[in-house]
């Protein structure tokens, strides 16, 4: 096996799991998750041979599935208004009856919350809440400065509580 | 995941995940042909196609020598060029 490939699969055996959950904390339905895994390790397959070790492949990896996230839910919203519909019909598709969701009453608010989120704040909230990732390691991923990040997560948070006020 | 996490994946996703996930180099590589052979095919036809204006185009008599002539005074040539031309040749 070539060296290439072999580095490949230890990526997917390593962090296929986790990367799977980051996903899936962004877009919400296991659906769209799985399709996306398969669009991000296709790039991570392209892009390996350009990866030269400058960060850690962890970041690498979540950089990569974190721009393709962002473009799917873009894509999603404009095919969405595209298609006439309100925007918020997305947000109700994704928070239907899932059984692949184990949450209470409570995490089921949040989720539809994150939802309407634009996507941007809904990425930082996902990072910073269920991954407890650190702003320095957001920014590493994002791109982003640890300011900007932190207004973002505020901004998010503040319309999370204002979202669960309002439906509880 | 940690916090309050609530979602879920179906039993035995994980695995069938890998399993897809490890065959992408595999595939890549089959598919890797396809546009090297969408680029022969296209190069094939454009020479074709080449080909056939040319053959299209040529195919008239030649140009007559008046014609020639004519041509040339047309666009402008002296009479001391086309002599000099015509001794150097």
């Amino acid at each position: 096996m070539p060296e290439q490939e072999k580095y490949f699969n230890d990526l997917v055996k390593q962090y296929s799991e986790p990367l799977y959950w980051h996903v899936r904390a962004m877009v919400g339905s296991h659906e769209d998750a799985d399709d996306l895994m398969q669009e991000i390790f296709i790039k991570v397959w392209k892009a390996l041979p350009s990866f030269r070790g400058d960060s850690e492949p962890f970041t690498w990896l979540w950089r990569i599935a974190t721009n393709e996230t962002i473009s799917h839910l873009r894509k999603a919203r404009v095919r969405a208004a595209l298609s006439f519909s309100r925007l918020d019909a997305e947000a109700e598709r994704i928070s239907d009856p899932d059984p692949y969701f184990d949450g209470d009453a409570a995490l089921r608010s949040l989720r539809k919350a994150l939802m309407k989120l634009p996507d941007k704040q809904r990425t930082v909230f996902a990072m910073r809440y269920y991954e407890e990732l650190s702003y320095e390691q957001i920014s590493e991923i994002t791109g982003t400065s640890v300011g900007a990040l932190k207004a973002s997560y505020h901004i998010a948070y503040e319309k999370v509580k204002s979202f669960l006020n309002e439906n509880n | 995941m940690k916090k309050n996490y609530p979602y879920s994946a179906p039993q035995g996703y994980f695995d069938s995940l890998q399993q897809r996930l490890s065959d992408i180099p595999v595939r890549r590589t089959r598919v890797n042909l396809a546009p090297y052979f969408a680029l022969a095919v296209s190069f094939a036809l454009a020479v074709l196609a080449g080909n056939y204006i040319l053959m299209k185009t040529t195919a008239n008599a030649p140009a007559s020598e008046e014609e020639i002539v004519e041509y040339l005074i047309d666009s402008g040539t002296t009479l001391a060029q086309l002599e000099d031309a015509v001794y150097n040749y």
